[in-house]
């Protein structure tokens, strides 16, 4: 809300700069936005709280500036409307004769009018005009500009009908099936019943809290206007310029609270501007329907309570001055206790709490002193499936992966997985409609906008698949392992088999030992892709990408991926990993190249060389395949190392060569020939 | 057999024309070796009178050290000269690139969320997750907003159902906390976040906050800002100070912005962070937890705000536009 720094002085006498003042509001809540100098007057800018709609007045930020401020003094203005403006005409009936109110729906808290004839709606006096522009508001003419001017004043949204246009009845009510209305702002309305409307014997004239009706508006021909000042539900104020698609001074006010016991108040200071302007002195009277005036809500309020939510001493008669400053009730009902009423401006404050908050706001929150919690203290940080997660993005990170992070929402994608899309009913855009069920297609882009050369990338994300959301690890290699070198680096492309490196280091890192059968999944090469599975459950797939999704999705056939679903670590638990003791004898090597139909498997050749082994086998590895000249098409020659070493005696050569020899002939039963 | 002086006269002579450690070495098995001429000597002793045999000896042995000697000493000149050529020769240009090594690198956000996780659970927070898709009851009823209130101005949400949605705050963690574990508790997240607002600069659709609460006996405000100051102190340095000023968040009560400020970042001035409050008392009775025995506090923030004040990220995209230009800055 803006106000400038005149209209904020009409209420509230005090030493502060405009700056100053506009830092104690932040200090109180009301955070200064800006102040800009307008037509060379401070103009400041607030933002009102969404449970403080009595912030949103000239009135109310005097009333956090007298609370704050001890060198703040009240002007008579401020004391008038304390006392709610009075007029000599308060208990005179004679306007009832003229306007007809009733009020049909409970949505109405309270509606009141006064009558004022004779007018001449031309321009508004010059210092109303002024202030006006300086805080962005056009002027428009007399009645106008002083309902505006009013309603940021006190904050009582206020409106003014021709009654030449209106006739003498205004019935408040909700809207009929089929009933329109044309705005001021010339925009008609399909009306549904629920809507609260101000309406005259016939049909709406305005929407209530939110905007008048354009054709009972006040024009420079204007000569008797009825002036409404009501107040509505606030729910229903905030459905109804939803629904219609309105954003309002007045809806903005009634949304967040105005003060129902204000309204005669606003239409008094109207007519007191009015006549200061040359107009006329209203009808006498005020035609005031109020059906149920809300009760005053009391609050006990114990300083103990204070002292130990704000965790400082606060004096009790400082609580009670701070509280009575603010409009509240004070009694004291004991040494450090009291009973407090709530201002009726003051929805927001319901029970102890909010009082604490009340005080602790206006002694001022730099004076609680900074402490480390007390009591009892968990073993703090990340325990179990989480731990394990960051374990696993860690292993991935070693592994020379750059870890990506992309959004949850998307659109549909060539590499989606299988499972139910869960939809967004209102996105913004189609690009977003959809939550991800697979990271890879994020990956993929990820790919993409860096020109799919030489990648390592992984994600871990949560993915959502019908109504199950898990968390989930993807991974996407393509390219050269290496950047390019003059002395030359590791320029092999990613392949099946450097994500199995990957994964089984992975894995291996959070002490999880993993299966691999052949894939099914219809985004990975059949043929170089392989699931993995834990403790007999399948928790995922890698391998090269489908040469039809390379198609489709513009990722280069050669790019390798995998996806896993970690909702396992939720139940894992890591194998035990006792040591292993190793032999301080030295090792001997023994090398074997073995020609093999290419349908035996490595793996039956790595179980049978560890079984022929023996005890005396350490390991083994495979260091080459060869196929090509010299050997048959079909076959190809693998060669192994395998290194013997006994425990606490040297090996002889003997020992060395007869293992390896029963190496041989058990690979040979596989179908293996020497080369 | 030739005589000792003379002997050791032509060794030294050679010594000293060798022109390089083998050479050296030759001449060192020639007259020192096992079968060399100077050791050759002690052969002849055996026909020397008995008397004479000690002196004899004696003499060898000394013109074996002395010989020693002047060729260790010959060999250390000769190495170092020989060294010199070495290095002249292996010379590199030490301002040609280097060999990059592969390596991984974790995204700048979850750079920063490892800290905070590190910080937070270090003060005894236990890390705890929330799901993305949320239900509308934790994200909105149950942290005490009115139904349809303004305060959810601010909080515009994607819908999936009338009651699922994206959780548009971290906060909506509470109250799943408070349906599985009692008081005392310490818990903290980071969470995924939504707002269905349009992309630019300033605004996501999707980010992400770390939300921090405790419910004990005997917590207050002060506890409140403690616990900032100190994670203030461990994300943004020592010199680091909190502050509050009132505002208002449903679910909590008093409620507050803290904003922080530190002499090495925007000057000293001070930045908002984010929400925080003692947790708002109808919240913990909704839970059946006495309010006059346990009181807690709650504090939220954004991940994304750190990394941007910290390096002056400009445009909230480039979190999650996954550019190497951008992740590789932040190694």
């Amino acid at each position: 809300m803006k106000f400038t720094e005149s209209m904020l002085r009409d209420w509230v006498e005090t030493k502060l700069t405009a700056q100053e003042i506009g830092d104690l509001l932040t200090m109180t809540g009301f955070e200064l936005e800006e102040i800009t100098e307008v037509e060379g007057e401070p103009v400041l800018d607030v933002n009102i709280m969404s449970n403080r709609g009595d912030g949103a007045s000239v009135m109310g930020m005097a009333r956090e500036v007298l609370a704050k401020d001890p060198s703040a003094q009240p002007t008579d203005l401020y004391r008038r409307a304390a006392e709610r403006f009075p007029m000599a005409d308060a208990a005179d009936t004679s306007v009832w004769s003229r306007a007809h109110v009733t009020i049909e729906s409970p949505l109405c808290n309270r509606f009141a009018c006064r009558v004022f004839d004779g007018v001449v709606n031309g321009p508004s006096p010059d210092w109303v005009q002024e202030r006006l522009r300086k805080i962005g508001q056009r002027p428009v003419s007399l009645l106008v500009d002083l309902t505006n001017y009013v309603m940021f004043e006190t904050g009582q949204p206020l409106h003014a009908y021709d009654m030449a246009k209106l006739g003498d009845t205004i019935v408040v009510r909700e809207a009929r099936e089929g009933e329109t209305l044309v705005t001021l702002d010339e925009k008609e309305h399909n009306l549904s019943p629920g809507q609260l409307m101000i309406c005259d014997a016939t049909r709406p004239v305005g929407v209530a809290g939110v905007m008048g009706g354009l054709d009972t508006e006040v024009d420079s021909l204007t000569t008797t206007c009825l002036l409404e000042s009501a107040n509505f539900n606030n729910s229903s104020v905030r459905k109804t310029r939803k629904d219609l698609g309105f954003f309002t001074e007045a809806s903005f006010r009634f949304e967040r609270h105005v003060d129902p016991d204000g309204v005669v108040a606003a239409l008094n200071r109207f007519a007191e501007l009015l006549v200061a302007a040359g107009g006329p002195a209203p009808v006498a009277g005020v035609a005031d329907v109020y059906p149920r005036p809300p009760q005053a809500n009391t609050v006990r309020l114990r300083i103990d309570r204070v002292d130990k939510i704000l965790g400082l001493t606060v004096e009790p008669s400082a609580a009670a001055s701070y509280l009575a400053k603010l409009g509240f009730g004070v009694e004291q009902t004991g040494p450090r206790e009291f009973l407090v009423t709530t201002p009726s401006w003051r929805i927001d404050i319901e029970r102890e709490d909010d009082l604490v908050e009340e005080v602790g706001r206006v002694h001022g929150y730099e004076l609680i002193p900074e402490a480390l919690p007390i009591g009892s203290t968990p073993l703090g940080g990340t325990h179990g499936a989480d731990f394990a997660i960051d374990k696993l993005a860690e292993a991935l990170v070693r592994c020379g992966l750059t870890e990506v992070v992309n959004h949850s929402l998307r659109d549909e994608h060539s590499l989606d997985g299988t499972g139910d899309r869960v939809k967004v009913r209102n996105p913004h855009s189609p690009e977003i409609a959809l939550l991800r069920n697979s990271l890879l297609p994020g990956l993929v882009e990820t790919s993409a906008r860096n020109n799919h050369a030489d990648l390592r990338f992984f994600e871990v994300g949560r993915v959502f698949n019908g109504d199950r959301e898990s968390t989930s690890l993807g991974v996407l290699m393509v390219g050269a392992a290496e950047k390019p070198h003059w002395q030359g680096t590791d320029q092999r492309q990613a392949d099946f088999f450097a994500m199995k490196g990957i994964v089984e280091a992975a894995f291996a890192h959070i002490g999880a030992s993993i299966q691999l059968a052949q894939a099914d999944d219809k985004r990975l090469h059949p043929s170089r892709s392989a699931s993995v599975t834990v403790n007999g459950q399948i928790v995922g797939v890698f391998g090269q990408v489908h040469p039809d999704a390379a198609e489709a999705s513009g990722l280069p056939p050669s790019a390798v991926l995998a996806e896993f679903d970690l909702g396992f670590l939720e139940e894992f638990k890591p194998a035990d990993r006792p040591l292993k003791t190793f032999s301080r004898n030295p090792a001997m090597r023994r090398d074997i190249s073995m020609v093999f139909d290419k349908s035996v498997s490595y793996a039956a050749m790595s179980q049978a060389i560890g079984q022929a082994g023996g005890p005396l086998l350490e390991k083994h590895w495979l260091f080459d395949v060869y196929a090509g000249k010299g050997i048959e098409p079909g076959f190809h020659s693998l060669s192994f190392a395998l290194q013997f070493r006994k425990v606490g005696a040297n090996l002889t050569d003997e020992e060395g060569n007869q293992a390896r020899d029963s190496v041989v002939a058990a690979l040979a039963s596989l179908g293996g020939t020497a080369r | 057999m030739g005589d000792l002086a003379t002997i050791e006269a032509e060794a030294v002579q050679a010594v000293d024309l060798a022109s390089d450690t083998a050479a050296l070495r030759e001449l060192e098995i020639k007259y020192l070796g096992k079968n060399g001429l100077v050791t050759g000597l002690m052969k002849g002793i055996g026909a020397l009178p008995p008397e004479e045999r000690p002196a004899f000896g004696a003499k060898v042995n000394e013109a074996k050290a002395r010989l020693q000697t002047h060729i260790d000493d010959k060999a250390t000149t000769l190495k170092s000269a020989e060294r010199l050529v070495q290095f002249r020769e292996e010379a590199v240009d030490i301002t040609l690139p280097g060999r990059p090594p592969r390596i991984g690198q974790e995204h700048i956000l979850n750079q920063t969320v490892r800290k905070i996780k590190r910080v937070l659970g270090s003060l005894g927070f236990v890390y705890a997750e929330g799901p993305e898709l949320e239900q509308f009851k934790y994200n909105f009823d149950e942290l005490n907003y009115p139904p349809d209130h303004p305060a959810m101005d601010a909080q515009d949400t994607f819908y999936v159902t009338d009651d699922l949605i994206l959780r548009t705050q971290g906060t909506a963690l509470q109250g799943r906390i408070y349906e599985t574990v009692k008081p005392p508790l310490r818990y903290f997240t980071v969470a995924r976040t939504f707002r269905n607002e349009a992309v630019d600069r300033t605004h996501g659709h999707t980010f992400h906050q770390v939300d921090c609460f405790m419910v004990d006996e005997g917590i207050s405000m002060a506890h409140l800002k403690g616990t900032l100051g100190a994670f203030a102190s461990a994300m943004f340095g020592d010199e680091a100070k909190v502050r509050f000023r009132p505002d208002f968040f449903p679910f909590v009560e008093p409620g507050v912005d803290y904003a922080v400020s530190t002499p090495k970042l925007f000057g000293g001035r001070w930045v908002e962070l984010g929400g925080a409050g003692m947790i708002h008392p109808n919240i913990l009775e909704r839970h059946g937890i006495d309010t006059e025995r346990f009181t807690g506090f709650a504090f939220g923030l954004g991940v994304e705000r750190i990394p941007m004040m910290a390096h002056g990220v400009d445009d909230l995209r480039h979190f999650m536009d996954n550019d190497l230009r951008f992740l590789e800055q932040f190694p």
